[in-house]
């Protein structure tokens, strides 16, 4: 199945596109799911329908759902909560529990494992995300890494002090404090779970991310660094989406200092996404309902299919150089000075601006010291000893 | 001190809208402070100058900052922090990785709203302006006070019952560095002294909510929404801003007559729809708004004869009635839907949920002992009616 992300800053317009490129996949005998992962919702208030946590057919060939994560958490781990609610009960403080539960990031996580289930019925050609801003959509990126570590290194004790514990502190009346085994089989398949989601995420070949943008100053800087953070995270990007260009016949009168700078900015849009480029107008009025965004679609893709991957990229990639193994990383965009690169253990740690990224070595080179670490034309190159 | 948060759907120009409050005010001789809680900041571009984590001056009556929250977190929050990386860290975890997974959900959201309220207080200001986070984030924050209390409370209830119950047995039995005093110390100040100065300054008198909108539908949809879960939360909105409205000289232009029709169609909705808030409005300039002078040009257009930093409403609060063999929780909820609405009493909380947000508020004690009888949305009213258990007290 392939899995399409619709990313960018806040209010460019991402959920318009990701109605419009799931109709414009439709119309190409697609079977799509059309899935919002924003926890603000708004698919519903761009159809002008309602769209619940339940599937619902919105056009020909479109199912669609809003991801709720409080019910997802209740439905899939009343164990953690179960345990949550125990500490809890004395100050009876209920609903607190669920709030605990949403990490940063967790939330869209969630969102993600629906694209699983919806893969699961193997009634769907195609799956698009309507993604949180990018802020969230990268948090939500660096959390399998994150929940990776903690199993690996954290879990397994927890679990043995928890069993050591348990007889000590319910002779203290304390019991509900130390979690039961159910609660470690919760985390497990919740690991499993995760494990599966970022398997999608980080296979280019049928999952890649979509970056819309207005072509306005801020929204263009921010974008960028989006672009390089996906790509650290090793989720290949196949196009950028120009949203709300002035027209040619509104450039002339009192917008013709906006419609200059829109010019400015499309030149370092096509500097800063060296990837295919859509460009969507901006129309005189308000785009809202199935035939309104089908019409976007056809403006946007004109006869292409928009399920088509745009380009192929492996964002982060091995290959042999001069006999050894060397690894790649696109970092779009990054100075020298923004990255840093070390290793522990089994993996590599590469650090550009706040953003951190593990990634496990394969058995060749795991262990091995750096050699040599060099970005060139934006490619970040690491030689192993 | 009187305070005035800005929040709304991404992109509406919220930034542009607190810069310009603040620079109004600051000309109008209150001594005024302009904050960025919002971690993507853009408050510096465009007041046009760099600003840091402290307040920096920058005109007559006028400071600003943009909060550095990985810094502030540091501060409020760093020795429990630093027992967290140590305790990862003993587990052969890298540092970069530990700094990571000891971020507690909402420890970023407290402390940036832990530096705003502290800078404003201690600098004696008249006004101060908040530039938050697009609307969902800025919930999340605002809401967070009364939810942390409570997580704070569990964290405290597992940390204390380690150390002093298991501590000295466990110590031999398991390999892990054990939390100092310290730690207790800094969570214990966290949870009964900052995060209480944090509700008082949000749930203050002075302190209002504005909403910005521009004309059109998804953006006051959203807008709707956050309403709706700001009021659950009895953080009052003053004022909805609406801007972007295409002025005479672009509305006459070809392209833009029908959208000008459209959007003025949308501002008596939504006039309608927030009564009885004002409903401030700005033109779409014809060039970006930046620099203090033209921030100043932009706020008389919104404001004209108001004064930027005056209520320009007062929401109603939650009430407690008696009535008729019991008594009446009145909640006001403007927009909510029936069919989003979840209520239900559980121990002695009234648990409130509108589909994106739930509140529990603890009940007094004569409503506590009686039972929920019924509760039914009426306009922007939700009535929730106690009476006693039958063969109860």
């Amino acid at each position: 199945m392939r899995v399409i992300l619709l990313t960018g800053k806040g209010g460019v317009g991402k959920t318009s596109h990701a109605i419009a490129t799931a109709l414009g996949a439709a119309a190409h005998r697609h079977r799509v799911f059309l899935l919002s992962a924003d926890p603000a919702h708004s698919l519903g208030d761009a159809l002008g329908r309602r769209v619940g946590a339940r599937p619902v057919a919105i056009a020909e060939g479109v199912v669609a759902r809003e991801v709720a994560v409080l019910d997802e958490l209740d439905r899939s781990w009343s164990e953690i909560q179960r345990w949550l609610r125990g500490l809890l009960r004395e100050d009876t403080d209920e609903v607190l529990a669920e709030e605990l539960l949403v990490f940063p990031g967790l939330e869209e996580l969630m969102a993600l494992r629906a694209v699983r289930e919806v893969e699961a019925t193997g009634d769907f050609d195609v799956c698009v995300v309507d993604c949180a801003p990018t802020g969230a959509t990268l948090r939500m990126l660096r959390f399998p890494d994150a929940l990776r570590i903690f199993m690996e290194n954290f879990f397994d004790l927890e679990r043995r002090g928890a069993r050591l514990l348990r007889p000590l502190m319910e002779r203290v009346r304390a019991a509900g404090v130390v979690p039961r085994d159910e609660f470690f089989e919760a985390i497990e398949r919740l690991y499993g779970e995760v494990e599966d989601v970022r398997q999608i995420l980080m296979d280019g070949d049928r999952t890649t991310a979509r970056l819309v943008v207005n072509p306005a100053r801020v929204v263009v800087e921010e974008t960028r660094r989006s672009f390089a953070y996906l790509s650290l995270y090793g989720v290949a990007t196949d196009a950028v989406v120009v949203n709300r260009l002035l027209p040619a016949e509104a450039a002339g009168g009192y917008l013709a200092r906006w419609a200059e700078r829109e010019r400015g900015e499309l030149d370092s849009i096509q500097a800063s996404f060296p990837i295919p480029q859509f460009r969507a107008p901006l129309y005189p009025r308000e785009l809202r309902g199935i035939e309104d965004l089908a019409g976007l679609a056809r403006d946007v893709f004109g006869d292409r299919d928009p399920a088509e991957v745009f380009m192929h990229t492996r964002p982060i990639r091995l290959r042999k150089h001069a006999g050894r193994t060397r690894l790649e990383a696109d970092l779009p965009g990054i100075s020298k000075e923004e990255i840093e690169v070390t290793t522990r253990g089994s993996d590599l740690i590469v650090r550009v601006r706040n953003a951190s990224r593990l990634i496990a070595l394969p058995a060749s080179v795991r262990g091995r010291p750096i050699r040599k670490a060099r970005l060139h034309d934006g490619v970040l190159e690491v030689d192993f000893g | 001190m009187r305070v005035v948060l800005y929040t709304g759907k991404g992109g509406v120009g919220k930034t542009t809208t607190a810069a310009a409050t603040a620079v109004h005010a600051a000309r109008s001789g209150r001594s005024t402070l302009v904050a960025s809680a919002d971690s993507a900041h853009s408050l510096g571009d465009v007041l046009e100058r760099r600003l840091g984590p402290r307040p920096s001056h920058l005109a007559p009556n006028l400071d600003a900052l943009e909060v550095d929250t990985p810094s502030e977190t540091q501060r409020h929050w760093g020795a429990v922090r630093d027992y967290l990386i140590s305790l990862l860290r003993y587990q052969g975890i890298e540092e970069v990785v530990a700094e990571e997974l000891a971020l507690l959900p909402g420890a970023e959201e407290i402390t940036t709203l832990l530096a705003v309220e502290a800078y404003a207080r201690e600098g004696g200001y008249d006004f101060a302006v908040v530039d938050c986070a697009p609307t969902d984030s800025a919930l999340r924050l605002l809401t967070l006070p009364e939810v942390a209390r409570g997580a704070f409370r569990v964290l405290l209830r597992v940390q204390g019952a380690l150390a002093s119950i298991v501590t000295p047995l466990a110590r031999n039995l398991i390999p892990v560095p054990l939390p100092e005093s310290e730690v207790f110390r800094d969570a214990e100040h966290l949870l009964f002294r900052k995060l209480r100065r944090l509700r008082d300054f949000v749930g203050d008198r002075r302190t209002s909510v504005r909403l910005v909108v521009t004309p059109e539908r998804m953006v006051i949809d959203e807008a709707r929404r956050a309403h709706t879960d700001l009021a659950l939360f009895e953080l009052p909105c003053d004022a909805v801003v609406m801007n972007r409205l295409l002025p005479p000289a672009a509305a006459e232009e070809d392209f833009f007559r029908d959208w000008a029709r459209l959007q003025l169609e949308r501002l008596v909705e939504v006039e309608e729809l927030f009564a009885p808030l004002p409903v401030l409005t700005a033109p779409l300039q014809d060039d970006e708004v930046t620099g203090l002078d033209r921030l100043a040009e932009h706020a008389d257009r919104l404001f004209g004869a108001i004064e930027p930093d005056a209520v320009l409403s007062t929401a109603p609060r939650i009430r407690f009635e008696a009535e008729d063999g019991g008594y009446r929780v009145e909640v006001p909820l403007p927009h909510a839907g029936s069919g989003d609405l979840d209520v239900a009493k559980i121990d002695d909380e009234l648990v409130i949920g509108t589909g994106t947000r739930r509140r529990s508020l603890l009940l007094p004690r004569r409503i506590a002992h009686l039972e929920l009888s019924q509760a039914k949305l009426g306009g922007d009213l939700l009535v929730v009616h106690f009476t006693a258990a039958p063969g109860g007290r």
